[in-house]
C-alpha cells in the first residue's frame, strides 16, 4: 500500500524553512534555463515568422546570406519575365530587386556602434512584404535619399526617428517613417529605394530578388525553374524557407542554456539531497512507526521520492513564474549569419515551461534518490528507538 | 581537545552533509569562474605581440563593404607605414560543413611576414607560401583539428565570393594569439574572380608606436570625401568595436553570474543553518557550561567559513588547473583559445566564497544567540 500523497505535501510545507531554500535554489536554476532557452526560441521564431509562402527569394549560388550575395542586373531582367509571376493592379510584375548593405551606425546613449542591415527595395518591395506596416511618418519616395526604420531598431540606434538624419557612404540619409515588422526578421532592417541605395553605396548589382507568384505551388515552380536555368547561377527558394534557415545564431545560445542548466543543476541536486537527508534524519522515528504500521520499504522509498520531486516541482513552477515577466521583452544581439544587429523577443513557450518543470522534477528525483533509499533501509527497531 | 579540533570535528561530524555542502559550493564556484573566464575571453581580446604596431583599415560604411585595391599605393606612401597587405575575409566552408569554422584571409605574402610578426613558421614553408600562388599557411589549432599537414590539398567554398578554391598547405604556423586562421595569396583569389580590384580591409604595420596616431589620421584623411571613405584604427580598437557589436554581453553574463552566486549563497546558508539547528541542544549545553555568545559565534563562523573555503579551493582551484593546464582550444573545438584565469578572477572567486562563509553563519548565529539555555536543552529535533 502506498502512503497518501497528502502526507508528502504536508511534510514539504511543515518543514518550510529548510525546504524554502531548496525550492528557491531549484527555481533559480529553472528560471535561468527557461530564460536563456526563451531567447533562442524568440530568435528562431522571428526568423520563422518571416516571409510569405507565395514569395520566392533568389540569391547567388553559394552565398549563405543576402548581404554577401550578388544578382546581376541582366539576371534580374531575366527573372522579371519568368512565367507565373503575379502582377499588380497596373499589370506590372511583382518583383523586387533588393540591395542589402550593412552599415555601421552609433547606438543610442553612446553605447558603441553596431551593424544595421539596410535594404534597398524596388517599388513592388513593400507590397511583397505585407508583414511590414508603417506606423509613423510616411514611406520613402523612390529617387530620394529617404529611409524608413523599424520601430525596434529606432529604440536602439541614434537618429532613428522621423526627421532624424545620419551620414553613411559619404551621403546623408533622412528618416521619414517608422515601420513595425510584427516580430519578423524585418524588425531588424531599415529600408530605402533600391536604385537610390545602389547609387549611394556604389553597387552595380542587386543582392537578392524577391518574386511573388500566384500561389505557393506556383512559387515552387518558379524556384525550380530558376534553379534549373543554366543562364542563372542562382539559388532560388521559398522566402519562408530562406528565413527558417537563418537561425544559426540561436545555436550557441541553446548550448549555453543547456550547459548552465546542467552545471547549476548539480548544485541544486546537492541542495535537494541535503534537505532530503535532513528530512529523513529528523523523521527516523516516524519512518519506524510507519514500518511497524505495515508500510513496506518500497512504499517509504516511493514516498520520499515523491516528496523530493514535489519539492523540486514547486521550485520549477516558481522558476517559470519568475521568468514569465520577461516574455515579450525585446533584446538585440549580433547575428552571425546576417552580420548585423538582430532584434527579437524573449518567447516563453508552453513547451519550454513543460521542459522546465520536467527538468525540475528530474533534479528532485535525483536529489532524493539516495535519501529515500536510506529511509527505506532503516532498521525498524533502532529507528523506533531513536530520539 | 583544543578549540580548533573541536570545530573541525563538528564540521566533519556529518560527513555526508559536509561533503555535499563542499561539493555544491565547489560546483557553483567552478561555474562562476568559468563564466568569468568566458566573459573575459569575449570582452578582452587577446593582445598579440605585433598588435601594438598594427592598424586596420576598413570601409567607413561597414566592415562588410569592400575597399578599392587602388588605395594601396596611397597608404604605402604615408610616412611611418612599414608594410601594407590586403586582408580579405574569404568565409570558406570546408567540405560538408554548414558554417565557416575558421577564418581564412587573402593576404599579400610578400608583406604579410612583416605585419604578422608573431606567427612562427619555418622559412622554407614561408618561401613556398610566397612562391606558389595556390599555397596557404594554416594555424596550429585548425591544423590539429582537421589533421592537416604540409602538402595537403584542401578546397574551400566561399560564402563571400562566387568561387570554390583549392589550396596547397605550405606550412603550419603557431605562436600567435589566435592560431586558428588560414592565410592565402590574394592574387589567387583575384585571378579566380576576374580581378574586380577590391579588397576587404587593409592590414598595416607602422614603424613605431609613436607613428601610430599620425598614420591613422593620415589614412583617414587621405580618403576623406572620396567614394570610399575609410576608418583606420589600431588593431586593439578594431577588436573592441567588434565586441561592442555583440551588444550588452557583459550585462548578460553578469546577470547569470549574479544568479549563480545568489543560488549558491541560498543553498549554502540553508545547509549551514540546518547543521546548526540539528545541534541546538549541544550549543545549549555549551552555553550552560559558560561559553559566551561570542565564542559560540566563532565556532559557527569558523565552521561555515572553513567549509566555504574548502569548496572554493576545489571549485576555483579546479577551474584554474583545468583552464591553465588543459588544452581548452582543443576541448572547445577552437572556440575559446586563451581562457586565462587571471588573479582578478581568482580573487573574485575567493571573495565570493568568504562572503558566503560569513553570510551563512549569520542566521544560525543569531538563532543561537537568542536561544535561552532552557529552551535549547528541551529541543528534541
Amino acid at each position: 500500500m502506498a502512503l497518501p500523497i497528502t502526507y508528502n505535501v504536508r511534510n514539504v510545507f511543515i518543514r518550510w524553512r529548510a525546504t524554502l531554500a531548496t525550492i528557491l535554489g531549484v527555481a533559480l536554476v529553472v528560471a535561468v534555463y527557461v530564460l536563456i532557452q526563451s531567447m533562442a526560441a524568440g530568435l528562431e521564431k522571428s526568423s520563422q515568422n518571416t516571409g510569405d509562402p507565395r514569395n520566392v527569394m533568389i540569391v547567388r549560388k553559394g552565398s549563405t546570406a543576402e548581404s554577401s550575395s550578388q544578382v546581376k542586373r541582366e539576371q534580374f531582367k531575366l527573372i522579371e519575365y519568368l512565367p507565373g509571376i503575379a502582377l499588380d493592379a497596373k499589370g506590372r510584375p511583382l518583383v523586387s530587386g533588393d540591395v542589402v548593405v550593412l552599415i555601421t551606425l552609433p547606438r543610442r546613449a553612446n553605447a558603441g556602434e553596431a551593424n544595421v542591415m539596410l535594404r534597398g527595395i524596388s517599388p513592388a518591395g513593400i507590397a511583397l512584404r505585407p508583414q511590414v506596416e508603417l506606423v509613423e511618418g510616411r514611406w520613402f519616395t523612390p529617387g530620394k535619399r529617404e529611409i524608413v526604420v523599424s520601430r525596434r531598431l529606432a529604440a536602439r540606434f541614434a537618429n532613428f526617428e522621423v526627421g532624424g538624419r545620419f551620414k553613411t557612404g559619404g551621403k546623408e540619409l533622412n528618416v521619414v517613417g517608422i515601420t513595425d515588422g510584427h516580430n519578423t526578421a524585418f524588425d531588424s532592417e531599415i529600408w530605402m529605394d533600391a536604385d537610390e541605395a545602389r547609387s549611394v553605396f556604389d553597387r552595380e548589382n542587386y543582392s537578392s530578388v524577391l518574386v511573388r507568384s500566384a500561389s505557393p505551388e506556383a512559387a515552387k515552380a518558379i524556384a525550380d525553374r530558376v534553379e534549373s536555368d543554366k543562364r542563372l547561377p542562382l539559388r532560388a527558394m521559398l522566402e519562408t524557407e530562406y528565413y527558417a534557415s537563418q537561425t544559426m545564431t540561436a545555436v550557441p545560445i541553446r548550448i549555453l542554456g543547456k550547459f548552465l542548466a546542467f552545471a547549476m543543476s548539480i548544485g541544486a541536486v546537492f541542495a535537494a539531497m541535503n534537505t532530503m537527508y535532513a528530512s529523513v534524519g529528523s523523521r527516523t522515528r516516524e519512518i519506524g512507526t510507519l514500518r511497524v504500521l505495515g508500510y513496506r520499504r518500497r512504499a517509504i522509498l516511493v514516498s520520499f521520492l515523491i516528496e523530493g520531486a514535489f519539492l523540486a516541482f514547486l521550485g520549477g513552477a516558481l522558476g517559470c513564474l519568475i521568468s514569465l515577466p520577461m516574455h515579450g521583452y525585446a533584446i538585440g544581439t549580433f547575428n552571425m549569419q546576417s552580420f548585423s544587429e538582430t532584434v527579437f523577443q524573449f518567447r516563453i513557450t508552453p513547451l519550454l515551461v513543460v521542459k522546465g518543470l520536467v527538468f525540475s522534477v528530474i533534479v528532485g528525483l535525483v536529489g532524493s534518490l539516495l535519501p529515500a533509499m536510506r529511509a527505506a533501509r532503516l532498521p525498524v527497531i533502532s529507528a523506533l528507538k531513536s530520539v | 581537545m583544543t578549540i580548533g579540533t573541536f570545530i573541525l570535528k563538528n564540521a566533519l561530524r556529518n560527513k555526508r552533509r559536509a561533503t555535499l555542502s563542499i561539493l555544491s559550493v565547489a560546483v557553483s564556484l567552478f561555474l562562476l569562474t568559468t563564466l568569468l573566464v568566458a566573459l573575459r575571453e569575449l570582452t578582452v581580446p587577446p593582445e598579440g605581440e605585433g598588435a601594438a604596431l598594427r592598424v586596420i583599415v576598413r570601409s567607413k560604411v561597414s566592415i562588410a563593404n569592400s575597399l578599392p585595391a587602388r588605395q594601396r599605393p596611397i597608404i604605402e606612401r604615408i610616412p611611418g607605414v612599414e608594410a601594407v597587405s590586403p586582408f580579405s575575409w574569404f568565409g570558406g566552408q570546408f567540405k560538408d560543413e554548414e558554417a565557416t569554422t575558421f577564418g581564412q584571409f587573402a593576404v599579400d605574402p610578400r608583406t604579410f611576414k612583416k605585419i604578422f610578426v608573431e606567427g612562427k613558421i619555418s622559412p622554407e614553408a614561408y618561401q613556398l607560401f610566397e612562391t606558389d600562388r595556390q599555397a596557404c599557411i594554416v594555424g596550429r589549432i585548425t591544423a590539429d583539428k582537421y589533421k592537416f599537414k604540409p602538402g595537403d590539398r584542401i578546397s574551400l567554398a566561399s560564402t563571400i565570393y562566387p568561387v570554390t578554391l583549392e589550396f596547397k598547405i605550405a606550412g603550419i604556423y603557431s605562436g600567435s594569439v589566435d592560431d586558428r586562421n588560414l592565410f592565402f595569396n590574394d592574387k589567387y583569389l583575384n585571378e579566380s574572380i576576374g580581378d574586380p580590384g577590391e579588397v576587404g580591409t587593409w592590414w598595416i604595420k607602422v614603424r613605431s608606436a609613436d607613428d601610430m596616431p599620425h598614420v591613422i589620421s593620415a589614412i583617414n584623411h587621405a580618403f576623406e570625401n572620396t567614394a570610399d571613405e575609410v576608418r583606420a584604427e589600431s588593431e586593439r580598437a578594431f577588436q573592441l568595436s567588434f565586441i561592442s557589436m555583440m551588444g550588452n554581453i557583459k550585462l548578460f553574463i553578469g546577470s547569470i553570474c549574479t544568479v549563480v552566486v545568489f543560488t549558491l549563497i541560498l543553498v549554502a546558508a540553508s545547509t549551514m543553518s540546518m547543521a546548526i539547528r540539528e545541534r541546538f541542544r549541544e550549543l545549549a549545553v555549551l552555553k550552560a557550561l559558560g561559553f559566551r555568545r561570542r565564542e559560540l559565534f566563532t565556532f559557527i563562523l569558523a565552521e561555515s567559513f572553513g567549509l566555504a573555503m574548502f569548496g572554493a579551493l576545489l571549485g576555483v582551484g579546479g577551474a584554474y588547473c583545468l583552464y591553465t593546464f588543459g588544452n581548452i582550444a582543443h576541448m572547445t573545438n577552437g572556440i575559446f583559445i586563451t581562457s586565462e584565469v587571471t588573479p582578478k578572477i581568482l580573487g573574485a572567486g575567493f571573495l565570493v566564497a568568504s562572503s558566503l562563509g560569513i553570510i551563512s553563519a549569520i542566521a544560525p548565529a543569531i538563532a543561537v544567540a537568542r536561544m535561552s539555555v532552557v529552551n535549547g536543552l528541551k529541543t528534541l529535533d
